[in-house]
């Protein structure tokens, strides 16, 4: 047990950090509901950073660290699956990636060139060719694509599909601690300025502990996360989004509450974090799906 | 970072456990229902012998006080063992883990003769004088007074909610020196001084646990000082970076969450509800876990824990309260006699967010000192 960085991990976990930064702002004319940014894609492949997880000394923990780095950027990159799911596909398969469930629209569905194809219970992978998708307009802050016919797939076998699917539950899980903070962070400045009756409202009892609360969540779910990227463990995955999920359902809302009608504005960007919360609630299952999961797999 | 035991730690838990395993009697789920009984504070003092013979009672202390500095996660692995077990040591974590190294630090050569070799054989029971009826989380208002006369203080006053207070040998007393809120002292009181008297004041935690203590007149020592007049609060600080983590209660609420599950199973009643409490109970216990290693780990580096032991508190506060809800509401019989080990943790979990600073001190600290969000107006 020992939580301090190694020397590759440090490197690596400075070298996104430093990435991130460039991306961190909003611009000021931008009030949308989706800020991509292909720069920041295009940073993080020539420095195949999306090859972490294949480095013995690095591995998916450290991959775990970047996304949850790369995720409280206020764009949306598609990073998560590409770091943490791709390494275990079985086969040969490019990214960007992307998850439809149950024929539902799903996150950079539209520009991804693999598809990973979830249905009752079955796991399939498909490439994404002309034509298969289209590209949807939601309140969701990721680009949201959907299929538009059904596409040639590979079905898996029940052994690749269930690593799949814990993958996914890693990815998952890191990507909302990251967006979980990002929330928290812009909540925690909005309360710091903002005056009402004289006083800054973080001097308010009743929000100070509803923040430190959520606080205290979102630190589990980067523990939980981070230890389920190591472990590689099917339960510790499945116990890491049951947290996240839960977590998020929380704290999206509390931080809307938090920051009142100026929240509800796309001029202030915590949207850009919260309905990406939303986005993953209802990943595979939702809480429901891995609350079973945990009841099956971390009680012997 | 890496989520591994070492060999060596994993031996040594393995050794902590098997060394339970064999030195608790048959009726220990019995005896460990009543946390400050004179059953068990008698069989504490058995039990913490033959740990200190083993070298298991003080492994973290430095070899001139008998330990094999060992480092702080040979106490932690052994706080997590002990309070799985129902903590067998009763009172007496509280001598290895902060009031001797606070003696070791502050008190003279000769308290430290009087007081740590007892405590390193394990035959030795404390308790600590903080609260008061007027002075519960807002400590400093304290009202006990010690007055100098002479080579003497005079103590007199109150406290109030002391744990082991009945079968103490000695008390480490908060006491107010001076007129100035922060002139607050600490002295080592003997309990069997004249002029104290401990009455147990019966309580939904178990036989033993909550006292009031009263003072009358009480003389002790000038050398029953514990460092110098007004000197306490940074002692306190100096017993707080000892204590930042507290009690492994994770440990027990999460083998009782298991211990309910398995039961919930047996009897075909672990329904698609009951899984979503138990999902929502086990990651609040395994974050608690997380956050408190990641504390010892920044002790074993030499860092000092910040805000994240506040932190750290608020997750374990979590963490009892939803496996105590759980298991009142799967297994109402186990608060009325049908299971001990049950009945045991719901005990001792529902005074965690309460004993050793109320979660909601530790969330004025996540907000103030961790989120840093503005401090309230006093």
């Amino acid at each position: 047990m020992d939580f301090q960085l190694s020397d590759d991990q440090l490197a690596i976990t400075d070298a996104v950090n430093r990435i991130a930064q460039q991306f961190d702002s909003v611009p000021s004319d931008f009030h949308g509901f989706v800020l991509t940014n292909d720069a920041l894609d295009k940073e993080l492949t020539e420095n195949q950073f999306f090859d972490i997880a294949q480095i013995p000394e690095l591995g998916a923990l450290t991959a775990a660290m970047a996304v949850e780095r790369l995720a409280r950027c206020p764009c949306a990159v598609e990073t998560a699956l590409s770091m943490l799911v791709l390494p275990c596909l079985p086969g040969d398969w490019e990214r960007p990636l992307a998850v439809v469930e149950q024929g539902r629209p799903g996150r950079f569905v539209h520009n991804a060139k693999t598809l990973i194809l979830i249905e009752d219970g079955s796991v399939a992978l498909a490439r994404n060719e002309s034509g298969l998708t289209e590209a949807v307009d939601s309140l969701y802050a990721y680009p949201m694509g959907r299929l538009m016919r059904e596409p040639d797939k590979v079905v898996l076998d029940s052994d690749d599909a269930a690593k799949v699917i814990d993958c996914l539950r890693v990815a998952t899980a890191i990507e909302m601690a990251g967006l979980l903070q990002a929330a928290v962070d812009a909540t925690v400045e909005h309360l710091s300025v903002r005056k009402q009756f004289g006083r800054q409202l973080g001097t308010f009892q009743a929000l100070r502990h509803r923040m430190a609360d959520c606080a205290v969540l979102v630190g589990g779910v980067r523990w939980l996360a981070l230890k389920a990227a190591h472990s590689g463990r099917p339960g510790d995955a499945a116990l890491a989004l049951s947290h996240a999920q839960e977590s998020g359902t929380r704290i999206a809302y509390d931080m809307h509450q938090m920051m009142g009608a100026m929240g509800m504005t796309l001029e202030m960007s915590l949207h850009l974090w919260t309905y990406r919360i939303k986005a993953l609630l209802s990943e595979l299952g939702g809480r429901g799906a891995q609350a079973q999961a945990v009841g099956e797999l971390c009680f012997d | 970072m890496n989520f591994n035991w070492s060999d060596d730690q994993a031996q040594y838990r393995a050794r902590v456990r098997t060394f339970i395993q064999e030195n608790l009697p048959y009726n220990w789920e019995q005896l460990a229902h009543g946390p400050g009984s004179r059953e068990q504070t008698d069989f504490s003092k058995v039990f913490c012998g033959k740990l200190a013979e083993a070298g298991l009672l003080i492994p973290h202390w430095p070899k001139a006080w008998g330990g094999d500095d060992a480092g702080p996660w040979s106490l932690f692995i052994m706080a997590e063992e002990m309070w799985m077990a129902g903590e067998p040591r009763g009172g007496q974590y509280m001598n290895v883990n902060w009031i001797g190294p606070t003696l070791m630090k502050y008190g003279t050569d000769a308290q430290q003769t009087r007081y740590i070799p007892p405590m390193a054989q394990g035959q030795t029971l404390w308790c600590q004088g903080f609260s008061e009826p007027e002075a519960g989380s807002d400590l400093a208002s304290l009202k006990t007074r010690a007055e100098r006369v002479g080579d003497n203080y005079t103590i007199n006053g109150q406290k109030i909610w002391t744990s082991y207070a009945g079968m103490a040998d000695t008390c480490f007393l908060l006491a107010r020196t001076g007129s100035g809120r922060k002139d607050i002292s600490i002295f080592l009181v003997p309990m069997d001084s004249v002029g104290i008297t401990v009455r147990e004041i019966p309580s939904i935690i178990g036989e033993g646990d909550i006292h009031e203590v009263f003072f009358d007149e009480v003389q002790v020592p000038a050398d029953a000082l514990l460092g110098e007049e007004g000197q306490a609060w940074s002692i306190i600080r100096y017993v707080l970076s000892l204590e930042r983590v507290g009690i492994p209660r994770f440990a027990l609420a999460a083998s009782t969450l298991d211990r309910a599950v398995a039961r919930l199973k047996a009897e075909g009643r672990f329904s698609l509800g009951a899984m979503e409490q138990a999902a929502r109970a086990k990651a609040a216990c395994e974050a608690s876990r997380y956050y408190s290693y990641s504390i010892i780990d920044k002790r074993c580096h030499g860092i000092e824990a910040g805000p994240e032991a506040s932190v750290g508190r608020v997750a374990t506060v979590n963490a009892e309260r939803l496996v105590g809800e759980f298991v009142v509401e799967h297994f109402p019989d186990a608060l009325a006699g049908g299971d001990v080990a049950m009945l045991t943790h719901h005990q001792r979990a529902i005074v965690a967010g309460i004993a050793s600073g109320a979660a909601e001190i530790q969330l004025n600290n996540v907000a103030t000192e961790f989120l840093e969000l503005p401090r309230e107006p006093r």
